[in-house]
């Protein structure tokens, strides 16, 4: 018995090789892969029609599933980043893409989180046979591809240019998302949503050109490399435009006057990829200018206030979303009290201490933590919205105080919430609990005692905000189950339950596994030195 | 490692993971309309790994039953050490009584299978607090416990329910935010990757944090525990929950607060920093939390507030006693404080359930429950011969000072005031008009009494606090009979004399201090609507634009050469 | 003063323009032009790049003119949609003008667009 599983455990062992023998040389195809399957699925898509727009996308999923899978497995195995330069043409003049653990874990989140939205969506936009192609269905199909398509780009660009393109590429199919139901709300309110966007971009735009102007590249090493003894006045402006540009884009208090209403009037599946998947790729953005590109020294100066703006949004977004009336609102202002945590990264990271300790052996928790964070929200989010979407319609609104009785209509659903709910709110053992372990553990051996109180503050509104919706849902409305004004399928539940235990068992994960994220970072040891030789600015105040 | 141990560890695994189990099996609708018939069976392999347990700690052969796994040396784990395995057996009896309890009225509620779903959850972390080894583990098991509460006192759906509810859930989510802020420093002092609860709290001596730890510490168990001035949810969460809820909530629910003390404070050395503050500290929180609760509840009319209130009281003086073996660094003192916790799980949980067969089943001759009742209630003042007074006898060696001695006598005859208004009170309650599902009201009940009565005695060899005999003998000689007896005297009267003049006394509403939370409240409304007349001014595209220039600038004027 | 300078002052003064315009208009028309006005002043500031930077031999770097085709493609899609959501929404909501934000009086006629700054939208 027991020779027959080594047996099996041996053939899986032997099988497993050979498959990543295979794929060690279709490495740079899989990365090709990332970028051109979605394209040319969208394109196809788009050429034959609605119908055909939707039998692509569900076999695009599948398959783009699987290279996202692959480059992952590739990844862990080699243990270093892959990489590709396009048309053989190396940097500045050719273009690089780059997968290091870090893009491999996000672009695997983007890919389940797309495959979960396109599943959840068919019962919203299919075009059944016998039925009239519509504009909404097709427009949906094919921008979901494209979307997937610009968060690839975004996750795996090195060249500055590219990754302005991918993240205009990202908005440009955001906001029709959001406008599909095309009511005049929504559509000023995706109007607002594309115009402070490219008022955001152009910035970022207006950013790449100085620093091209500085240095003559615009590969994100090569410039890490230009700048790494002191960056030029010119290479500062331009990654602070760069900066502000990309947290309009990701909707940070209090640059947010988009978020809430796109979120309003969208339907449920866009508001999912909104929330978990388009706002974090400008932020990842940001993250690698401060991270990534300039030396530590400037980040340090910064972190403070990206900090202070992230505790804003904590604090602030958390008020709001318990004094929101409708789900889908409080669960959008939801969502921009958890981007702050994200922004608490940059001063546990930056300080000293971390830098100091970091030297040599692995991340950093703070940097584990944040990442951890951005991956359990985009799952929690993901399953937050197109629950609020099921709800709405099984229910015929989505007034909270009207809830009453959902748990007999929608157990699963309201379980799914509950779930998600415990990842926002850090409760043991989701995904969010870990975050928020690293987190205020970075911050104690940072001795930044403030960070950790706005993390746990906001644990509190989070809790409040969700006891509002779950105590109506789960406890009020008699003793008769009010009936379901629409059915819902019970798949559609099952895919909002699913998201939302990815999102919980994330942080049932072995601390180690997350040494996965490393993998590729580079210059961490020679920055750390090099921040020995600064003056320690822990306490450094906003200016 | 004996195989009697292995089958140890696998019981209480299984102990552990058949309310775990059950309650994911209540995922399935058929089986979460069906599992209330099973809610006394479900504890019964943790009661079973307890007593063999604690059989086999008796008996000398282990210190504590282990079973670790060390995933990068964080030492993960379970232990069921003399007192947690006490306490898991005890939480386990009551546990199935109540569940048995619950049964009838589960029977005809529509609601029964959320109510089976929240039971099964606070089961599974009501157990886990008690046998947990590590920081991890404690903290998901005790805010299982405290959290999942929260869906047995909403049972009714009432106004009052609700409001119950969001108190009850503040305050434990507040509880839980300072737990987990004393994990993380507790985690951080220690200087290897361990998250055993044993070795972290050994290098706490020596951790820079040092007080704000113990603070935090104090904090997240004073709101489980009930102290004054964070007892408020204790009365309101009891009057709203349904008996069984109250019995557990009472019991069970608040004992993760005196698991956490003794797994937590450092009881055996005494405080390292600080010295005798920490004690202190504790000792006059609880002393006045002792006090505090017979006076708010003796103005009470309602039978399960004043038991309610009694429960703050006697958490008040558990925390007295935790100050005092803190100060003292008495080395029986886990064991004391154990079976002065055991009785009060014990007889608190019976009285519960007292108030259930009164209201609910009991048609006919209502003296036997009313006299059983009143025994137990008169134990928990230390009555001679009930169990009680056998936890009173545990206390003694720690208030072993004169003007402690005659503090805790005092809080004796309150106690005994307390619980003949609560007798009154009960008395005076309406008979049913009729009897449902009495046999399985009443057969918990009877045994939970008589486990209140006579377990504190059998539980004294197996603390290994000496034989019963002697301590049988000691609480019957002349003087510590007087002892006991004059404060159960002084209650008698007092009580008399409530009878008389009771009536005089302002009628307090449950939850006392609440009533001063009205500004907060209004408070916490000025901010909400402040913050969305800021969000309304924010979301004009003008102010955004100047906003966005304006957080350039700063940036660069941070980074600026 | 060199042609660069000037051309790089007018890429600026354009970049000024067009923040300025883009922030105080309410009506989203004017925004949208404003955008394209800011657009053209960083396409401005890329050629003075590309002036700048020019190694021995070439007149231009030829790289900031390829960035500038892209972003001029970019621009136009951008363009292009925000017009389209433009004529949708005053398709469908019969206006004349449009406003990007939730319909509320407006206080001050469009020629005001600069002192109505800091009315409500």
């Amino acid at each position: 018995m027991s020779a027959g599983l080594m047996d099996w455990a041996g053939l899986m062992w032997m099988l497993m090789r050979a498959l990543m023998q295979a794929l060690v040389g279709w490495s740079d195809a899989l990365l090709v892969a990332l970028l051109v399957l979605p394209v040319l699925a969208m394109l196809l898509g788009f050429a034959l029609g609605g119908r055909a727009a939707e039998r692509i996308a569900l076999w695009t999923l599948p398959l783009g599933l699987a290279v996202a899978l692959a480059i992952g497995a590739l990844v862990l195995h080699q243990g270093m980043p892959l990489e590709y330069a396009m048309g053989g043409w190396a940097p500045p003049l050719g273009v690089a893409l780059r997968v290091d653990g870090l893009s491999a874990a996000l672009l695997l989140t983007t890919a389940l989180v797309i495959t979960g939205v396109g599943l959840y969506a068919r019962a919203d936009f299919a075009t059944p046979s016998g039925v009239a192609e519509t504009r909404a269905s097709l427009a949906f199909w094919t921008l979901l591809l494209g979307l997937w398509a610009a968060l690839n780009a975004v996750f795996i660009g090195r060249d500055l240019f590219n990754l302005y393109v991918a993240i205009e590429l990202l908005t440009f199919t955001a906001v029709p998302l959001v406008c599909l139901k095309g009511s005049p709300e929504n559509l000023q309110a995706a109007l607002r949503y594309l115009l402070f966007a490219l008022l955001g971009s152009v910035l970022y735009l207006l950013g790449v050109a100085l620093l091209y102007g500085a240095y003559g590249t615009l590969d994100i090493a090569q410039l890490a490399a230009a700048v790494r003894g002191s960056a030029e006045p010119a290479a500062l402006v331009a990654v602070v435009l760069m900066t502000a540009g990309l947290l309009a884009k990701t909707a940070l208090v209090p640059l947010h006057l988009w978020l809430p209403p796109a979120h309003a009037g969208a339907p449920a599946a866009a508001s999912a990829v909104l929330s978990a998947l388009v706002v974090k790729g400008s932020f990842y953005l940001i993250f690698k200018l401060w991270l990534d590109l300039l030396p530590p020294q400037y980040g340090q100066q910064i972190a403070q206030g990206l900090g202070a703006l992230g505790a804003l949004a904590i604090l602030f977004g958390g008020v709001l979303a318990i004094r929101q009336t409708r789900l889908k609102m409080l669960i959008a202002y939801s969502t921009l009290a958890q981007l702050g945590y994200l922004f608490l990264v940059f001063p546990l990271v930056l300080s000293p201490v971390t830098l100091l300790a970091a030297t040599g052996e692995g991340t950093p928790p703070a940097w584990t933590g944040g990442v951890l964070q951005l991956v359990s929200h985009a799952f929690a989010k993901a399953s937050m919205f197109m629950g609020a979407g099921l709800i709405a319609i099984a229910m015929g609104h989505d007034r909270i105080g009207e809830l009453g009785g959902l748990v007999r209509v929608l157990p699963v659903t309201l379980t799914a919430f509950a779930l998600a709910g415990l990842s926002l709110m850090g409760l043991p053992p989701s995904g969010g609990f870990a975050a928020k372990w690293l987190l205020l553990r970075a911050g104690l051996e940072t001795g930044q005692w403030w960070w950790m109180l706005v993390i746990l503050g906001g644990g509190v509104l989070t809790g409040t905000y969700l006891y509002r919706v779950l105590a109506v849902a789960g406890f009020s409305g008699g003793e008769s189950a009010p009936r379901p004004l629409q059915p819902v399928a019970r798949s559609r539940e099952l895919i909002v339950l699913g998201l939302a235990l990815v999102s919980l068992l994330l942080g049932l994960l072995p601390l180690s596994s997350f040494e996965v994220l490393k993998i590729g970072r580079e210059g961490d040891e020679t920055a750390a030195v090099e921040a020995l030789t600064q003056p320690a600015i822990t306490g450094a105040v906003w200016p | 490692m004996t195989t009697a141990v292995v089958k140890l560890q696998l019981l209480l695994v299984l102990g552990l993971a058949t309310p775990l189990l059950a309650a994911l099996a209540c995922l399935l609708r058929p089986v979460r309309r069906r599992m209330w018939r099973f809610l006394g069976l479900i504890p019964l392999p943790a009661l079973a790994a307890a007593v063999l347990i604690v059989g086999l700690i008796a008996d000398g052969e282990v210190g504590a039953v282990r079973l670790s796994l060390d995933p990068e040396g964080l030492a993960i784990g379970l232990v069921a050490d003399r007192a947690g395995a006490v306490l898991l057996g005890v939480a386990a009896l009551l546990w199935a009584a109540a569940g048995v309890y619950a049964g009838p009225m589960l029977r005809d509620s529509p609601n029964r299978g959320r109510f089976t779903l929240f039971w099964l959850l606070t089961l599974t972390g009501s157990l886990g607090v008690f046998v947990t080894a590590d920081l991890l583990s404690f903290y998901l098991t005790y805010a299982l416990v405290s959290l999942a509460v929260f869906g047995l006192i909403a049972h009714t759906d009432t106004a009052f329910a609700r409001r119950a509810t969001s108190l009850y859930l503040l305050l434990a989510i507040l509880g839980e935010i300072a737990l987990l802020l004393a994990f993380v420093l507790l985690a951080d002092a220690h200087p290897g990757t361990s998250l055993d609860i044993g070795s972290t709290v050994a290098a706490l001596g020596d951790s820079p944090w040092y007080a704000i730890t113990m603070t935090l510490l104090l904090i997240g168990f004073a709101l489980k525990l009930a102290l004054v001035p964070v007892h408020v949810w204790m009365p309101l969460a009891h009057t709203a929950a349904p008996f069984p809820a109250s019995a557990i909530l009472s019991g069970v629910a608040v004992k993760a607060g005196v698991i956490g003390l003794i797994r937590f404070l450092p009881l055996e050395t005494g405080a390292a920093v600080g010295g005798p503050i920490w004690g202190d500290a504790l000792l006059i929180l609880g002393l006045t939390t002792a006090f505090y609760g017979v006076a708010m509840g003796i103005t009470q009319d309602y039978a399960k507030t004043v038991l309610a209130y009694s429960t703050v009281s006697q958490m008040g003086l558990i925390a007295a006693a935790t100050g005092l073996a803190l100060r003292g660094a008495e080395p029986a003192a886990v064991s004391l404080l154990t079976l002065y916790a055991v009785h009060h799980l014990l007889a608190k949980g019976a009285l519960f359930l007292g108030v259930g067969v009164m209201t609910e089943a009991v048609t006919g001759r209502r003296w036997p429950v009313l006299l059983m009742a009143a025994l137990l209630g008169l134990g928990i003042a230390g009555l001679p011969l009930t169990g009680g007074a056998a936890a009173k006898l545990a206390l003694k060696p720690l208030f072993d000072e004169a003007g402690l001695g005659l503090l805790a006598a005092l809080s004796s005859a309150g106690s005994a005031l307390l619980m003949l208004h609560f007798a009154r009170l009960l008395w005076r309650s309406e008979r049913p008009a009729v009897s449902d599902g009495a046999f399985w009201r009443l057969l918990p009940w009877w045994v939970m009494a008589l486990a209140a009565l006579l377990l504190p005695w059998t539980l004294l060899p197996l603390l290994g606090l000496g034989a019963p005999e002697t301590w049988l003998a000691a609480s019957l000689a002349p003087t510590a009979l007087w002892k006991a007896l004059w404060p159960l005297l002084l209650g008698v009267a007092a009580a008399l004399a409530l009878g008389r003049w009771g009536h005089r006394l302002p009628r307090v509403p449950a939850g006392d201090i609440l009533v001063l939370g009205a500004p907060a409240a209004r408070l916490a409304a000025a901010i909400g609507a402040a913050a969305e007349a800021l969000d309304t001014q924010l979301r004009q595209w003008q102010v955004a634009g100047i906003m966005l220039l304006l957080i350039a600038l700063l940036l660069w004027g941070a980074v600026a050469p | 003063m060199s042609q660069i300078t000037l051309y790089g002052l007018l890429g600026s003064a354009l970049v000024g323009l067009g923040l300025y315009g883009l922030i105080v208009s309410a009506d989203a028309l004017r925004k949208l032009l404003a955008f394209n006005l800011l657009g053209s002043g960083v396409f401005l500031l890329f050629g003075v790049i590309a002036r700048r930077g020019a190694g021995a031999g070439f007149s231009g770097d030829p790289i900031p003119q390829a960035l500038v085709i892209t972003g001029l493609v970019v621009a136009f899609a951008a363009t292009a949609l925000a017009v389209g959501l433009l004529v949708r929404l005053g398709e469908t909501a019969g206006l004349e003008d449009v406003d990007d934000a939730p319909a509320s009086p407006r206080s001050a006629a469009p020629e005001d667009a600069p002192g109505s700054a800091g009315g409500p939208q």
